[in-house]
C-alpha cells in the first residue's frame, strides 16, 4: 500500500461510480485541511456506501479509505457488511487486519475489528491472537490495547496455559512493568488452571516479596502485596511476612516511601509491632524529641512527610485521620 | 531558574489558529471533527476569548450534526440511536442512502456535542433530548457498560462517562439505568484502588476520571473528602485516593499509569478525579504548575511530554484544563465532572 498510488477516480473499475462530495453544511466551523488525495477516496467511498454496494470492488475501496484514516468507523462498518455478504475468507482478513494494527498499534477501531473476526473464528484462533498480541508487546510492552484484546482473548476463547509463565518472563525483562503485573493478577484470580485467589496467595507473597527485596524503590509489586489481601484486612495483617518485608527493607533504608506506606496501613489497620519492629521505630522517635509522645502509626506519618515531601500534604492529611 | 511565567498571548493565538483551520494532520481524526471543536472553543472559553468565534455559527454546525427519526425509519431501526454524528464523513445526505443504518450518530460526539452547545450558552431544553434518550439507552449492554454506536465498537468506561454525562446535561437520567452502570463502573475497580477501562484492566488515569466523574454525576459520590471516606457502599476511596495521588511523580506531573512517563493530560485525568472526591488541596500544586510549564510550547499550546515537540489541540486544551483547576490566573473556573465552563452550568 504505498502512497502516491493514482487514487479511484483513475481505476478503470470505478469508472461508472459518481462520487460524491462531502457537504460540509453550514459554516464549517474549526475546518480540517483535507488533502486532495483523501478528498477522493471518501467521495467514491460515499457513493458505494449510499448505493448499499456489497462488492470485491467495494472491499478494496475500503483498503484504500482504512490507509488515509484507519479511525473512520462507518469504513469498519461498511467492510464487515461487505466481508459477510460475499461471505469472504476470514483467515486472510486476519492477515490484512494483522498487518495493519502493527503499524496503528494505538487504533481503537483497528483492534475492535480483530475482535470481531475473533469472534467470528472462535477458539481455534486463540493462540493465532496470543502470538499477535505478543509480537506487539514485544514492540511496546505496556501497549494498553494489546493488553485488553490479549486478556479478552483469554477469557473469551481460551489460551490460559502458559500466560502466567508469560508474566514471569516480561517481570524478567522489565520488573517495573505495571501492565505485566497487572496481568499477573488477572492470571492468577481467573485462571480455570490455577485454583483462584486463595489457592494461590502463598506462593504470590513469596514470589512477590522476593520483587520487592530485589528493587524495594518499585512501586508496583508493593501494590500488587497488598492487593493479594483486598478485601481481606485482618488477614492482611495477620501475615507476619508483610510486616516483616516492611521491617527488612526499612532496616536497610528508612527512607523507602512504599514501605512506609504499607506500614502505615498495616499499623492504621490494627497491626501489633512485634518487639523488633517496636525496637526500631522506638529508635528513629529518639531521633525527632517532638514524637515522644506519638503512637507508632503518627511516627511513620511524620517519617513520609520527610521522605517523601511531594505528598507532604497526603501525609499531613493522614496523620489527622489517625485520632479520630 | 525564576519561576515560569503562563504565557497567555501565546495560548490565544493558539487555539485562535486552530479554530480557523486544523492542519491536515488532523485528517486522521477527522471522525471526531466534534471532539476537536469542543478543544478549540473549550481553549477559548478557558481563556476568556470565545469571542473570537461566532456563537451562532457554531451552534448550526453542531446542531448539523444530529440524527432526526426520519419517516422511513421502521421497526427493524429500532437500535438506532438518534444522537450526534462526529464528522460529515460519518453522516450521509438523504435520499441517496440505501442502507437503513445510514447515519450511525456517536456517544463521545453526542457528549461532545452538547458541551460545546453549553460553552457557546445556548439552552439544551431546544434539544429534542427524548428521543436521544430513549435511543441511548439502548445502547447500555447487560453488563451495564455502553456500547457508543448500534453498529457495534468496543464498550469501555469512556462511553460510561459519555452517557451519564449527557444525561446530567440535559438533566434527564431516562438515558440509563443507573444502578447497572454503577455495578459496572465498581466491577472496574483494580487491585490497587484505580481504574481499569474494562474489568481486569490496568489502572489508568482516563479510565479512572471516567468511572469516579460518571458515579458523581449519577450521584453516587460526594463532594467532601470526609463523606465519601464514611460512605462504604460504593467505591474504596482511600485505595482510590492513595492510587491518584501516587501518580504524582519526580517533576512534578501526573502520570497515567504507575511507572510511566508524566504527560500533560494527566494533570487534568487524575487532578480531576481528586477534585471531584474533595482531596485535590493534598497535591503539590507548585510542583504540577511547574511541570505543566515545562509543556508549554513556544508556538502556544501544550505538549504532551516537556520535550518541545509541536504541540497538538488534545494535550493544549488539557493543559489550560488543568492550570484552570490550579486556579492560574486569567483562565475560567471548569465544571471538571462535565468538562464544561462553570459559567456555562
Amino acid at each position: 500500500m504505498e502512497h502516491g498510488k493514482s487514487g479511484p477516480s483513475s481505476w478503470p473499475e470505478m469508472a461508472d461510480v459518481v462520487p460524491v462530495p462531502q457537504d460540509d453544511g453550514p459554516s464549517p466551523v474549526v475546518p480540517i485541511a483535507y488533502r486532495d488525495d483523501f478528498r477522493e477516496v471518501m467521495d467514491y467511498f460515499r457513493a458505494l456506501y449510499c448505493a448499499g454496494e456489497r462488492s470485491p470492488r467495494a472491499l478494496r475501496l475500503t483498503n484504500e479509505a482504512i490507509e488515509l484514516n484507519p479511525a473512520n468507523y462507518t469504513v469498519w462498518h461498511f467492510r464487515r457488511l461487505i466481508l459477510e455478504a460475499l461471505d469472504s475468507d476470514l483467515q486472510e482478513e486476519i492477515n490484512f487486519i494483522e498487518k495493519i494494527a502493527e503499524c496503528n498499534p494505538k487504533n481503537y477501531q483497528i483492534w475492535h475489528h480483530k475482535r470481531w473476526l475473533a469472534e467470528k473464528l472462535g477458539p481455534g484462533v486463540a493462540n493465532r491472537e496470543h502470538e499477535f498480541t505478543m509480537k506487539i508487546l514485544a514492540l511496546d510492552a505496556k501497549n494498553y490495547h494489546a493488553w485488553s484484546h490479549r486478556q479478552w482473548v483469554l477469557q473469551a476463547l481460551g489460551g490460559w496455559e502458559s500466560e502466567l509463565q508469560y508474566c514471569n518472563q516480561l517481570l524478567e525483562e522489565d520488573i517495573f512493568n505495571n501492565s505485566a503485573w497487572n496481568q499477573r493478577y488477572l492470571v492468577i484470580t481467573r485462571s480455570p488452571l490455577l485454583g483462584g485467589l486463595m489457592a494461590m496467595r502463598d506462593s504470590e507473597v513469596d514470589f512477590t516479596i522476593e520483587a520487592i527485596l530485589a528493587n524495594p524503590r518499585n512501586e508496583s509489586p508493593w501494590k500488587y502485596l497488598k492487593g493479594l489481601y483486598r478485601g481481606e484486612n485482618n488477614l492482611l495483617v495477620a501475615d507476619e511476612r508483610i510486616s516483616d518485608v516492611c521491617l527488612k527493607v526499612l532496616n536497610k533504608d528508612w527512607s523507602c516511601v512504599f514501605a512506609l506506606g504499607l506500614l502505615l496501613d498495616l499499623l492504621r489497620l490494627g497491626l501489633q509491632p512485634s518487639d523488633e519492629l517496636k525496637a526500631a521505630l522506638e529508635s528513629t522517635r529518639h531521633c525527632d524529641p517532638e514524637m515522644a509522645g506519638d503512637d507508632f502509626a503518627t511516627t511513620v506519618c511524620c517519617i513520609l512527610q520527610k521522605y517523601d515531601p511531594l505528598r507532604i500534604n497526603y501525609w499531613s492529611w493522614y496523620k489527622s485521620t489517625l485520632s479520630s | 531558574m525564576g519561576k515560569r511565567d503562563f504565557a497567555r498571548p501565546h495560548h490565544v493565538a493558539f487555539f485562535d489558529a486552530m479554530a480557523t483551520e486544523l492542519p491536515d494532520e488532523y485528517a486522521t481524526q477527522e471522525v471526531n471533527h466534534l471532539t476537536l471543536g469542543y478543544f478549540a472553543v473549550g481553549g477559548l472559553s478557558l481563556l476568556r476569548e470565545l469571542d473570537r468565534v461566532n456563537r451562532d455559527e457554531i451552534t448550526r454546525w453542531v446542531l448539523s450534526f444530529q440524527v432526526h427519526p426520519e419517516a422511513h425509519d421502521t421497526e427493524d431501526n429500532k437500535g438506532l440511536f438518534y444522537g450526534f454524528c462526529g464528522s460529515r464523513s460519518t453522516q450521509f445526505p438523504l435520499p441517496n442512502v440505501k442502507d437503513p443504518c445510514h447515519n450511525v450518530s456517536h456517544l463521545a460526539s453526542t457528549y461532545s456535542a452538547l458541551a460545546i452547545l453549553k460553552n457557546v450558552g445556548y439552552d439544551l431544553a431546544n434539544i429534542d433530548s427524548k428521543t436521544l434518550l430513549s435511543s441511548m439507552k439502548k445502547l447500555q449492554q447487560p453488563d451495564g457498560s455502553f456500547m457508543p454506536t448500534h453498529i457495534g465498537a468496543e464498550t469501555d468506561l469512556r462511553f460510561m462517562y459519555c452517557a451519564a454525562a449527557i444525561c446530567s446535561m440535559l438533566d434527564d437520567w431516562t438515558g440509563m439505568d443507573k444502578l447497572k452502570a454503577k455495578e459496572y463502573i465498581l466491577n472496574c475497580q483494580s487491585y490497587d484502588g484505580g481504574f481499569g477501562m474494562v474489568p481486569g484492566s490496568e489502572s489508568h488515569g482516563g479510565g479512572t476520571f471516567c468511572a469516579v466523574a460518571a458515579l458523581y454525576l449519577m450521584g453516587f459520590v460526594q463532594v467532601d473528602l470526609a463523606s465519601n471516606l464514611r460512605d462504604s457502599s460504593s467505591i474504596d476511596i482511600r485505595m482510590l485516593l492513595d492510587w491518584c495521588l501516587q501518580r504524582q511523580v519526580t517533576g512534578g506531573g501526573f502520570q497515567g499509569r504507575r511507572n510511566k512517563p508524566s504527560d500533560t493530560c494527566y494533570a487534568f485525568w487524575v487532578g480531576g478525579v481528586l477534585k471531584i472526591i474533595g482531596a485535590y488541596h493534598l497535591i503539590d500544586h507548585c510542583a504540577l504548575r511547574e511541570f505543566l510549564l515545562t509543556c508549554q510550547s513556544p508556538y502556544g499550546g501544550f505538549t504532551k511530554f516537556p520535550d518541545g515537540r509541536i504541540p497538538d489541540i488534545y494535550h493544549s486544551y488539557y493543559g489550560l484544563a488543568a492550570l484552570s483547576l490550579l486556579e492560574e490566573e486569567g483562565l475560567e473556573p471548569l465544571c471538571v465532572e462535565l468538562g464544561i465552563l462553570s459559567a456555562a452550568l
